[in-house]
C-alpha cells in the first residue's frame, strides 16, 4: 500500500503454433503490460502479416462505429464468441458491406441534405447583416469594374488582411462582428482581382457564395431561402424515420459484428507488437510479481514448449521504464486520485495515497469543524459517493468535520450546545500556534520521506546535497530554532508561534549550536548544493558560469530559502485561520438572523435565515477550504519530497471491453 | 513582491536546480570529441540524461531511441515547471510547451498524407509515434486514432474540442481545395504564436516584462525565418506573406516583416533589427545553406536573451522560462550530434550548427 505493486519483467518464446492460445491466456487474465518487442524479431522474415490483419480489424471496427454512430446506436462492448481462434475477416467485411450500403444510401442523403440546410442556414445569416440595404445583389455580382469578395474570415486574421491590402485601393466592410468568425467585405477594382484574391485567400477567408438561383434584393433572396429551408427540415425529418427502422433491424447484428471485430483487432494488434521469429514469437513485458505464479500456470497450460523468463526489478534506482500499478484498498480511491491528480508516482517512490488519506481529511476538518456542517458535507458524500470517487472524499473530510465540530463544540453554528475542548473564537493565538505547529511537523514528515525516496533510489546527491535532503533538513531544523529565539526576543507574553519553539530558543547553547548548523547547511544544501550534486553525480564539482555568477545567484538563493522556510511554515497559519473564519462566518449568520426578525431570536425568518446562512456557509466553505487543502498538500508537502512521472501500468486485456 | 517571492520560491530553487543540470558548452565540445554514436551514447550516460538511457538495453541503443529517451528529459522539464509555477503563468508555459503538439500534429498529418508512398512493412502508427515528442498523457491529441483514421479531414475532425479545432476549421477548407498540408501549417503555427503572445501580455509586472522578452525573441525569429522563406523559397505575392506572419514580437517590427515582403533588401533589414551579425551577405546568397545557419545565429541570441533572465531578480517566471528554452535548445545540440555521429559525418558540416559550443567560440 505504501510502494506500487512489485513488478517483473517477462520474456516469453511463445511456439507459432500455440500464438493465439498464448495471446489469449495474457488477454483475458488481464494483468500482462506488454511492450512493443517487434525489434526484437528477425528483419528478413518480411512484413508481418498480423499488422496488416490488426490494421484490417481496425479499419473494419471503424466501419461499424461509423454505421453505428449514423443509426445512433451506442456501442456495446459484449458478445458472446469464445476465441480460440482469431474471427474470420471475410464473413465479417461481408457482412458490414451488407449493412453498410443499405444505411449509407439514406445516411448520406442525411448528411446531403443537413449539409444543405446548413448552407440554407448560413446563407440566411450572412444575409442578416444586408437586410436593410436596397442593392441588387445579382447586379453587384455581374459588375464590370468592381470585384468583391464576400465571406467569413478568423477574427484574428482581420487586422492583416487589411494591412497586406494597404498598397491596393479596396474598400473593407465588416457587415458581422463575432468575436471569432466575422463576415467581410472586400471590395476592389477588378484591375487588381488577382491581388484581391490572394490576400483573402491567405488570410483564410472562406468566401461566401451567394447563390446564383436567387435574384433581386436581400429582403427578397431571404423570403425564397426560408421556404427552401422549410422543405429541407421536412425532408430530413422523413430520412431520420427511415434510419430509426434501420437501427430496429440491425442493432444486434451491429453489436455481434462490433464485438467479435474489436476482440480480433485487440489479439492481432497485441501479436503484431511480438517479435517474430522464424518458429516462434519473443514476447516481452511487465506483470505484478503477486500474480506472476497464477499467469505463468495459465501460460503454461496454454502452451507445453513455452520458454518462461521472469526477472523480477527491484524498487531502487532510477526505474523509469517500469509501469507503476497503486494496489490501496477501494475506500482510498478518492485519495489515489488526488495524488495521480499531481503526478504518478515513480516505481521506486513511496506513494502518498495512505498518508494523506490521513492527512487530507485532518486538515480539511480542522479548518471546516462544526458537528452540523460535517455531517452534512458527509451526507453529501455519501449521496455522490454512488456516482463520483469524490464523494467519499466528501465524506470522510465531513466526518473529520463532525469530530473537530466535537473538539470546538459547534453544531450548526450554535456554540453553547455542546461541551468543547477549545474554540477558535475564544483561543485565537492557541489556535494558530496548534495549526503552525501541525505544519512544522508535516514539513518534516516531507523531509524525511524525500530522504527515504531518495535512499531507496540510490540517489546519493539528492539524499545529502538537496534542499529537502539531509543537509536541507538540518538547515530547516537549525532554523526552526533561531526562528524560536527571534520570536521569543519579539513576544514576551503569548504567541501564534508553538510555545516549545519559543522555549528552545531561549535555550543559549542549542541557539548557538543551531546557528554553527545553520551556516553548514545553507553551505551544503542551498550554496554548493548544485556542485556537490553534480559531483556526488560523477565526479566533477561543476560551478556553472563562473564564481561571480555563482556568488550572485547563491545570495539570491540564500535569501530565497529563507524566505520559502518562513512561507512554508507560516503557511500552515492557514489551517487555524480558517477555523476561526468559520467560526466567525457562522456568528455573521446569526447576527443576519436576528436583524432580519426584529432582534428577536425565533420566528420563521429567523430561523429561514439560519437555515440559509448555514447552507451558505457550507458551500462557500466547504469550496475555500477543499481548495487550501489541496494546496497544502500540493505545495507545501507533496513538493518536497514527491517527483512523479511514473509509467501507467496499462495491463492488456480482452475482457477489459466488457467493462467500457 | 512578496507574492512574487512565495509564488517564486520553490519553482526558482527547483528550476535552479535543474539548470545545473544542463550540459555546459565544454561538455558539449567534449560530446562532440566522441568518436561515433556508441561512444557518444557512453558519455551521454555520464550526464544528467543518464536516468534516460539507462534503462535502455543494448539491442534499443539506436539514434532514434536515444532521441527519443533524450527528449523525455526535456518533457519532464515542462511537467514539472508547469506544476510548480504559479496559476497566472500556467497558461503561458502550458502554451510555450504546446510547441511540441504542434510539431506531433504536423507530423501525424505529413504521415498520412505520404501513407501511400511507404513501404508498409512497418504498420503506419508505429513508424508515427517514433518521430513524435513524448507528450504522454499531457496531449490532447487521439495520435493513433488519428494515423488509423487514413485521411486528413478524418484525422482533424478528430479535433474536435481542442486548442486546435478553430484554426483548422478554415485551414481544412483550403486544404480540401488544394490537397497540401501548407495552409494547415501556416494556421496552426499562426494560432499557436498568438495564442502565445497573448498569454504574455496577459502577465504583469516583471513576469510580463521577462516572458514578453523571451517569447518574444522566440516569436522574432520564426516571424523572421517565415518572411524571408516566404519570400525566397516559394516566391510568395507581398500580401501573401504578410498574411502568413505575424505583427507583433520583441525586436522584429511589423516594418521590419512588411519591408522584406514588399521586396526590400533582406540583409539590411536584419542588419538593423541585429547589428553586428557576421557575413550577413554571404549567408543569404545561399539560402539553401545560409539560413540555416542564420537560424543558428537568431537562436543564440535568444540563448542570451535566456541567460540574461537568470540575472537580476530571481521572482519572475522569466527564470523558469528561460531553463525551458535553453533545454530544448540543449536536447536540438544533442541530436545534431547523435544524428552527425550515426552517419559520421565530418566535424566541419555538424559543429556549425551546434548552438552551445558555437556560443563559445563566438566573440
Amino acid at each position: 500500500m505504501l510502494f506500487p505493486e512489485a513488478m517483473t519483467e517477462l520474456e516469453l518464446i511463445v511456439p507459432s503454433k500455440d500464438l493465439l492460445a498464448v495471446t489469449k491466456v495474457l488477454g483475458n487474465h488481464g494483468v500482462f503490460h506488454q511492450i512493443d518487442s517487434t525489434y526484437l524479431g528477425l528483419e528478413n522474415l518480411g512484413p508481418s502479416t498480423w499488422q496488416e490483419k490488426a490494421a484490417s480489424y481496425s479499419a473494419l471496427e471503424r466501419r461499424i462505429q461509423v454505421i453505428m454512430q449514423n443509426l445512433n446506436l451506442e456501442e456495446k462492448y459484449s458478445g458472446t464468441s469464445n476465441f480460440d481462434s482469431i474471427a474470420d475477416l471475410e464473413p465479417l467485411q461481408a457482412a458490414v458491406d451488407r449493412i453498410e450500403a443499405e444505411v449509407k444510401q439514406t445516411s448520406d442523403q442525411l448528411a446531403a441534405e443537413k449539409k444543405t440546410l446548413e448552407q440554407l442556414e448560413s446563407q440566411l445569416h450572412q444575409l442578416e447583416p444586408l437586410a436593410d440595404t436596397n442593392v441588387d445583389v445579382g447586379a453587384l455580382r455581374k459588375s464590370h469594374y468592381l470585384h468583391s469578395v464576400l465571406g467569413i474570415i478568423p477574427a484574428d486574421s482581420v487586422n492583416r488582411l487589411q494591412t497586406s491590402l494597404a498598397r491596393v485601393p479596396h474598400v473593407f466592410f465588416t457587415l458581422r462582428e463575432d468575436p471569432k468568425k466575422p463576415v467581410v467585405w472586400v471590395l476592389g477594382p477588378r484591375s487588381n482581382s488577382d491581388i484581391i484574391d490572394r490576400a483573402v485567400k491567405s488570410a483564410y477567408l472562406n468566401p461566401l457564395t451567394l447563390p446564383e438561383e436567387f435574384d433581386g434584393t436581400p429582403a427578397q433572396i431571404k423570403e425564397s431561402i426560408s421556404k427552401a429551408i422549410d422543405a429541407s427540415k421536412k425532408k430530413i425529418s422523413e430520412l431520420n424515420t427511415t434510419l430509426a427502422k434501420l437501427a430496429d433491424t440491425y442493432k444486434n447484428e451491429l453489436n455481434n459484428l462490433l464485438w467479435d471485430v474489436h476482440v480480433s483487432r485487440m489479439i492481432a494488434d497485441a501479436i503484431a507488437r511480438f517479435g517474430q521469429l522464424r518458429h516462434t514469437y519473443v514476447v516481452v513485458g511487465w506483470v505484478p510479481s503477486a500474480e506472476l505464479d497464477a499467469l505463468t500456470q495459465r501460460l503454461k497450460q496454454a502452451s507445453r514448449e513455452i520458454l518462461i523468463e521472469a526477472t523480477p526489478v527491484e524498487p531502487t534506482g532510477h526505474r523509469s521504464n517500469v509501469p507503476v500499478e497503486l494496489r490501496n484498498p477501494g475506500f482510498l480511491g478518492p485519495f489515489e486520485l488526488l495524488v495521480n491528480t499531481y503526478a504518478r508516482p515513480r516505481y521506486e517512490e513511496i506513494d502518498p495515497t495512505a498518508l494523506i488519506a490521513v492527512t487530507f481529511p485532518l486538515l480539511y476538518g480542522a479548518m471546516f469543524g462544526d458537528v452540523g456542517h460535517g455531517l452534512v458535507l458527509a451526507a453529501i458524500g455519501w449521496f455522490l459517493s454512488k456516482r463520483s470517487s469524490l464523494g467519499g472524499l466528501l465524506v470522510a473530510c465531513g466526518l473529520s468535520g463532525t469530530l473537530f465540530g466535537f473538539i470546538y463544540g459547534s453544531v450548526f453554528g450554535f456554540e453553547e450546545v455542546l461541551p468543547h475542548l477549545i474554540q477558535p473564537s475564544e483561543n485565537i493565538l492557541q489556535i494558530l500556534s496548534m495549526a503552525i505547529g501541525a505544519g512544522i511537523v508535516l514539513l518534516n514528515v516531507a523531509i524525511l520521506l524525500n530522504l527515504y525516496n531518495a535512499f531507496r533510489a540510490k540517489d546519493w546527491g539528492r539524499f545529502f546535497f538537496d534542499s529537502n535532503g539531509l543537509a536541507g533538513w538540518i538547515l530547516y531544523l537549525s532554523f526552526l530554532v533561531i526562528l524560536g529565539n527571534v520570536a521569543s526576543k519579539i513576544f514576551t507574553g503569548e504567541s501564534f508561534l508553538p510555545g516549545i519553539l519559543l522555549t528552545i530558543g531561549r535555550i543559549g547553547i542549542v541557539v548557538t549550536i543551531a546557528q554553527i548548523l545553520f551556516f553548514i547547511g545553507m553551505c551544503l544544501a542551498v550554496i554548493f548544493s548544485h556542485p556537490l550534486q553534480h559531483w556526488m553525480h560523477d565526479g566533477h564539482f561543476v560551478v556553472e558560469g563562473g564564481w561571480g555568477i555563482f556568488a550572485v545567484q547563491s545570495a539570491a538563493e540564500v535569501l530565497e530559502k529563507i524566505i520559502s522556510m518562513l512561507s512554508n511554515t507560516l503557511s500552515y497559519v492557514r489551517v487555524g485561520a480558517f477555523a476561526i473564519v468559520h467560526a466567525g462566518f457562522t456568528g455573521a449568520v446569526f447576527i443576519i438572523a436576528k436583524l432580519v426578525s426584529g432582534g428577536e431570536e425565533a420566528g420563521f425568518g429567523y430561523w429561514t435565515a439560519v437555515v440559509l446562512g448555514n447552507l451558505f456557509v457550507i458551500g462557500l466553505e466547504g469550496f475555500i477550504v477543499t481548495i487550501q487543502t489541496m494546496r497544502l498538500h500540493y505545495y507545501e508537502f507533496f513538493s518536497k519530497f514527491f517527483q512523479g512521472g511514473g509509467l501507467p501500468y496499462e495491463p492488456l486485456a480482452l475482457a477489459s471491453a466488457q467493462k467500457k | 513582491m512578496a507574492g512574487g517571492v512565495a509564488d517564486y520560491a520553490a519553482i526558482s530553487a527547483r528550476v535552479r536546480a535543474k539548470y545545473a543540470d544542463l550540459l555546459t558548452p565544454q561538455q558539449i565540445l567534449q560530446l562532440s570529441e566522441a568518436p561515433d554514436f556508441q561512444s557518444l551514447f557512453n558519455s551521454l550516460k555520464s550526464t544528467a540524461y543518464e536516468p534516460y538511457l539507462d534503462g535502455l538495453k543494448d539491442k534499443d541503443i539506436n539514434p532514434r531511441r536515444v532521441v527519443i529517451q533524450i527528449k523525455k528529459k526535456l518533457a519532464d522539464s515542462y511537467y514539472s515547471v508547469i506544476q510548480m509555477s504559479p496559476v497566472q503563468t500556467r497558461p503561458l508555459v502550458k502554451q510555450l510547451y504546446r510547441y511540441f503538439e504542434i510539431g506531433n500534429l504536423k507530423a501525424i498529418l505529413r504521415a498520412i498524407v505520404t501513407v501511400s508512398t511507404w513501404n508498409t512493412e512497418t504498420g503506419l502508427w508505429d513508424r508515427v509515434r517514433d518521430v513524435l515528442f513524448p507528450l504522454g498523457s499531457n496531449s490532447v491529441l487521439p495520435a493513433q486514432a488519428m494515423v488509423e483514421s487514413g485521411s486528413v479531414a478524418a484525422a482533424v475532425d478528430l479535433l474536435h474540442g481542442t486548442p486546435y479545432e478553430e484554426a483548422l476549421s478554415f485551414a481544412m477548407k483550403r486544404y480540401s481545395a488544394e490537397q497540401n498540408l501548407f495552409p494547415i501549417e501556416v494556421a496552426l503555427d499562426l494560432s499557436y504564436w498568438r495564442r502565445l503572445w497573448s498569454e504574455a501580455q496577459k502577465l504583469t509586472g516583471s513576469d510580463r516584462e521577462h516572458s514578453v522578452r523571451i517569447v518574444g525573441s522566440l516569436l522574432d525569429m520564426n516571424n523572421l525565418m517565415w518572411a524571408i522563406r516566404y519570400r525566397v523559397y516559394h516566391k510568395l505575392s507581398e500580401e501573401e506573406v504578410i498574411n502568413y506572419t505575424l505583427p507583433f514580437g520583441y525586436r522584429v517590427k511589423d516594418a521590419d516583416i512588411r519591408a522584406i515582403a514588399a521586396g526590400a533588401d533582406i540583409a539590411s533589414v536584419i542588419t538593423r533589427i541585429y547589428p553586428g551579425i557576421p557575413d550577413l551577405n554571404a549567408l543569404l546568397e545561399n539560402p539553401q545553406s545560409g539560413l540555416p545557419k542564420l537560424e543558428v545565429l537568431l537562436k543564440q541570441r535568444i540563448m542570451k536573451e535566456c541567460l540574461a533572465a537568470f540575472l537580476g531578480s530571481p521572482f519572475h517566471i522569466g527564470i523558469p522560462l528561460a531553463f525551458l528554452v535553453m533545454s530544448d535548445f540543449e536536447v536540438q545540440d544533442l541530436i545534431v550530434l547523435i544524428e552527425a555521429k550515426s552517419s559520421e559525418l565530418p566535424e566541419d558540416e555538424y559543429r556549425p550548427f551546434l548552438l552551445k559550443a558555437n556560443l563559445v567560440a563566438e566573440p
